[in-house]
């Protein structure tokens, strides 16, 4: 009704509201092209006097982007090939297969959505340093810096994924059983049913859990600095480019420090802008962001 | 999400496949179930080990820490120190209480009251525009951006030489130093969390319209009713459940979030925009105090807690669904 009568209201709000939205990435932009002195000083000028890349060759150079970029992407996909296998196994098991304790599982699994990930920062880092046989340690985890000097300590804390089962079990109810039993009549083992047949019709489910959970892993920022700070070497591009910022002067690296911004979160970007729908469809049914 | 919690049991009835006698039928049936448990186990196999050294073990831990005095890497020199690093918390002349959790609440409290009336207001004006799924697509940006792009394009935007500044002098106003002044750092930074989560909040209230029967609606504009009178007589109180879900949903991740102000403040200046969290984070891996970093995690659990409690009791008592 509103549009019957002042169409032109809801497109100022909505244009406004855009304008705020997108105004923040586009300075980003735009500084990333300011040359030498022209960022910081007054008066403000949003468009730079000429486009100059060579804050992006430095950003590449002096944050060592190729070893970030590594490090992020290694990180990255662990993750996403953990959370998606144990996703889709746990959830076939709780959706399709009889056991005794499954509800009491069923609800650890949904428990674990309640805990907030603060809660865990000392636990686990901790837990990592004392890891038994790695880093030095003995089989107690005394002596030495445990798994926090591994790229392994990057990913550790979110291999497995409540929120991820809960999201497969729910789908995974609505495939039908007998499709599944009369896979098993015809041989298959459980495996083989959960491959063959329950996998490809997870597929979009799959997707949408992938994306959620290649924004949040690529983005992660505290845990990926509390392992950097134990060993530099896994560095993670939010770390870097963060660590950049804190140190050197910020009106002279300001510049560079939007060009690597640009540059670390343009995958993100390009692939929320590909397969946004399933993003979105993911924010719906976890409503939890 | 209050559904989720009572798991459909998918009964599958027994049926004898054979014509073979009742004895051995019901055998092969239970060894067939036995089997299954089996193999169910061993898919849940991952998950479970995985909560047990990361969920379960690290929900001892913290209890046991939050109860001791550990300064160091070596189990052996954990002493237990019972409630004190608790009580130390909240004894006279402890910044905890004031300025640390009152900062907390004001955050989670600012960021939902802008974020909500952001997305009430834009979530009711896309619904009558064409291209809605661009519009939403636009908002959803800041969600899907790592906090240290939001935080640094926008700690840069306050600076005198900044876009925000630029933008005040252009209109006449004097320059604020929004982060270095404690009066309005927190407010600054709360405007940014809002910024950052008020897409999520456009999507949820969409849906909520979208459930909305257009008839309502028509029935409205057949009585005369304005546009003011239908926007509070039939949008926001069918809209409740979903400002409802929203409110508490973004009240709980406010409570919890502190990477925004580690990259934008650090907590800064002094104690103005240090939140729970964030001090939590300090006590452990700047002053290396396990024990009253624990005892603080556990406050802000407790508190979060009684949110989450007093939202499913909400929900269950109005018997809606979020």
């Amino acid at each position: 009704m509103i549009r019957r009568r002042f169409p032109w209201l809801s497109y100022l709000v909505v244009v406004t509201g855009a304008v705020l939205t997108v105004v923040p990435f586009l300075d980003m932009v735009m500084t990333s092209f300011k040359g030498p002195g022209e960022s910081g000083t007054l008066p403000y000028r949003f468009l730079p006097e000429a486009f100059d890349l060579s804050n992006y060759r430095a950003a590449v150079d002096q944050l060592d982007l190729p070893v970030l970029f590594r490090n992020s992407v290694i990180a990255t996909t662990v993750i996403n090939a953990s959370v998606l296998l144990t996703s889709s196994l746990a959830g076939y098991a709780l959706a399709k297969l009889r056991f005794p304790g499954r509800d009491f599982i069923f609800r650890l699994v949904l428990s674990t959505m309640m805990f907030p990930p603060f809660l865990f920062f000392i636990p686990h880092f901790l837990i990592l340093v004392h890891w038994p046989l790695a880093g030095g340690n003995d089989l107690l985890g005394r002596g030495g810096a445990g798994l926090t000097v591994s790229i392994v300590a990057l990913a550790m804390p979110f291999l497995v994924n409540g929120f991820g089962i809960f999201l497969m079990r729910q789908f995974m109810v609505s495939i039908p059983d007998e499709v599944l039993e009369a896979a098993r009549i015809d041989g298959a083992g459980e495996f083989a049913v959960w491959w063959r047949i329950v996998v490809p019709q997870t597929k979009p489910v799959m997707v949408t859990l992938g994306l959620l959970t290649f924004v949040d892993a690529w983005n992660e920022y505290i845990w990926a600095l509390l392992v950097s700070t134990a060993n530099p070497g896994v560095m993670t591009l939010p770390v870097g480019i963060q660590m950049l910022q804190d140190h050197v002067d910020p009106t002279r690296t300001m510049p560079i420090v939007m060009a690597g911004l640009v540059l670390s979160i343009l995958p993100v970007l390009v692939l929320f802008l590909l397969l946004q729908r399933h993003y979105v469809r993911g924010i719906m049914l976890s409503g939890l962001k | 999400m209050v559904n989720a919690l009572t798991p459909e049991t998918t009964t599958r009835p027994p049926r004898p496949r054979s014509s073979a006698p009742a004895g051995a039928t019901a055998d092969r049936l239970g060894r067939a179930r036995r089997h299954q448990a089996v193999v169910a186990y061993l898919f849940l196999a991952p998950t479970l080990l995985f909560f047990a050294v990361f969920l379960i073990l690290p929900l001892g831990f913290a209890l046991l820490l939050s109860m001791s005095r550990w300064a160091g890497f070596d189990l052996g020199d954990i002493r237990p120190v019972g409630l004190d690093n608790f009580t130390s918390l909240f004894a006279d002349g402890s910044t905890f209480l004031t300025p640390i959790l009152t900062n907390t609440l004001l955050f989670a409290l600012g960021t939902v009251a802008l974020a909500l009336a952001g997305a009430v207001l834009v979530a009711t004006c896309i619904d009558n525009l064409r291209f809605q799924g661009l519009w939403r697509t636009l908002y959803l940006l800041p969600i899907v951006t790592t906090v240290v792009a939001v935080g640094n394009v926008w700690k840069y935007m306050y600076e005198p030489g900044g876009l925000v500044n630029g933008a005040l002098n252009a209109v006449g106003l004097d320059s604020v130093a929004f982060l270095q002044d404690p009066d309005t750092a927190l407010p600054a930074v709360v405007v940014v969390q809002a910024w950052a989560s008020v897409g999520t909040a456009i999507l949820i209230l969409t849906a909520g319209l979208k459930s909305i029967p257009e008839s309502y609606y028509e029935a409205a504009a057949l009585d005369g009713a304005g546009p003011v009178t239908v926007f509070w007589r039939i949008t926001l109180p069918l809209l409740r459940p979903s400002l409802l879900f929203v409110c508490v949903t973004q009240f709980i991740t406010g409570l919890q979030s502190f990477a925004l102000i580690i990259v934008m403040t650090k907590g800064g200046p002094g104690d103005a925009t240090n939140v729970a969290a964030l001090e939590m984070y300090r006590q452990a891996f700047s002053y290396g105090d396990w024990g009253t970093a624990s005892a603080a995690a556990f406050v802000l659990f407790v508190v979060i807690l009684l949110v989450t409690l007093v939202q499913l009791w909400i929900f269950r008592r109005k018997g809606e669904d979020a």
